[in-house]
């Protein structure tokens, strides 16, 4: 069975049809709506890549039901650039050159700027990486990710 | 992929029980959070015919009554770990808390989630354990309370009747508390062996669990009676600790050796025991 549900996509209004039960967000975003910055890992919730921000809180696309966040606003890599505290996490990832094959990259910048978000920059950079513990660099590049951690918390600026 | 389901949502309390007891048993899924529920849609391991969401119940509460905390069964486990008050007053409930999944996890799992599934290695259920949680459910016939531990029946099985529902979580006081758990990676991963231990300031008693070990998290009775003394010395808490590691019944399994396993539950009681007795109000 299939209906239509409310959303918002990066800033703009974005009704979805037909979008069946049981599909996940995560595919909502790839395949639905042609948002491929989001990357598909595990799809088990054991390596953060497909993290997105609902309603400004990040998620793990992978285990949410499209229809469980229906009316909800929804940004994705490809819009957190729009607002402050995403543009200032990629610029910081940017400048430390926190990635190597690029595939966590997006997870990791949604996943930080959620925390920034919810905790601002007064956050402590080791409480920052602890919370980053649910992404995974599978080249296991995280001494540039904790660099650009690091600018972005009390201590780095 | 998932198969086909029907995703339904109640307004209220009232049709989401009354949605539950249309189905026989299995065809309606319960959603809370749905991290795990989603796993297992993935995987084959459920194919409920309904899916039924918690999203518009009340039930995202968080209230002190005097020393009463009471969780409500859909917030989210992030909020909970955040709430300082929580932290103060029940420290090993937020270790715990902390212990599940990845921070994007725990915005949308929840306690109520995690006692319902009742998984064997669930990091939350040892510590309900050793707080004497108690669980609110409400069904068709009405409202009633259990105590966890009579609540978890075994492995992925509980005491919840058709229809009924995990309104709240009921901690009845705040203790000194701690948990403690190993495994390969902190983040998103299972604990090999995980443990709960509070010491409760009405009774002076001290409450031991472990969980990681199915098919369910168990209070650790014996260990607990030996600790009963005023300010238990090191060597009577290692001597409790290695005791309890002894008798239970533990397995290997692909993430750990029965030997291990041992080794895990008496060095972590003993580290939990001392960590609680150090507490302002742990070591009377």
């Amino acid at each position: 069975m299939a209906r239509s549900l409310p959303l918002t996509v990066n800033g703009k209004s974005c009704p979805l049809d037909d979008v069946p039960d049981s599909e996940r967000l995560l595919d909502t975003i790839r395949w639905r709506l042609g948002l491929k910055g989001t990357k598909e890992g595990c799809r088990s919730g054991e390596c953060g890549a497909c993290t997105v921000l609902v309603d400004g809180v990040s998620t793990l696309s992978c285990l949410t039901l499209t229809h469980e966040v229906e009316g909800s606003a929804l940004t994705t890599i490809e819009g957190v650039g729009e607002e402050p505290t995403g543009r200032a996490v990629q610029e910081a990832f940017a400048r430390a050159g926190a990635l190597q094959c690029g595939y966590c990259t997006p997870g990791f910048v949604m996943a930080l700027a959620g925390l920034l978000r919810e905790r601002g920059r007064a956050a402590p950079t080791e409480e920052l990486l602890d919370d980053l513990g649910g992404n995974l660099c599978r080249c296991t590049g995280y001494l540039a990710i904790a660099r650009a951690v690091s600018t972005l918390s009390k201590e780095g600026t | 992929m998932s198969g086909p389901f029907v995703f339904v949502a109640p307004p209220s309390v009232d049709a989401a029980i009354a949605e539950l007891a249309t189905g026989a048993p299995g065809e309606v899924a319960v959603l809370a959070g749905g991290t795990d529920l989603a796993f297992v849609l993935d995987g084959g391991r459920a194919a409920p015919r309904r899916v039924l969401s918690l999203r518009h119940l009340p039930w995202r509460t968080l209230d002190w009554n005097g020393p009463v905390l009471t969780v409500g069964s859909t917030l989210p486990l992030r909020s909970l770990e955040q709430d300082p008050e929580v932290a103060r007053r029940h420290p090993g409930l937020v270790q715990a808390v902390k212990a599940v999944g990845g921070v994007p996890l725990r915005h949308r799992a929840t306690l109520g989630g995690n006692l319902g599934r009742a998984a064997p290695a669930s990091d939350l259920i040892p510590v309900l354990l050793a707080l004497d949680a108690e669980v609110d459910l409400v069904g068709p016939n009405g409202a009633r309370t259990l105590s966890v531990d009579r609540f978890l029946i075994s492995s992925w099985h509980t005491a919840l009747a058709r229809g009924e529902l995990i309104r709240s979580v009921r901690f009845p006081e705040p203790r000194p508390s701690a948990y403690l758990w190993q495994r390969v990676r902190p983040s998103n991963d299972i604990s090999q062996i995980a443990v709960a231990v509070a010491r409760s300031p009405s009774d002076g008693g001290w409450r031991l669990s472990v969980g990681g070990i199915p098919p369910r998290a168990v209070r650790l009775r014996e260990p607990e009676s030996t600790l009963r003394s005023a300010s238990p010395s090191a060597p009577a808490v290692h001597e409790a600790a290695e005791a309890a590691a002894r008798s239970l019944p533990i397995a290997a399994d692909r993430r750990a050796s029965e030997e291990y396993r041992r080794h895990l539950v008496a060095t972590l009681l003993e580290r939990a025991v001392g960590t609680v007795a150090a507490s302002p109000d742990g070591g009377r």
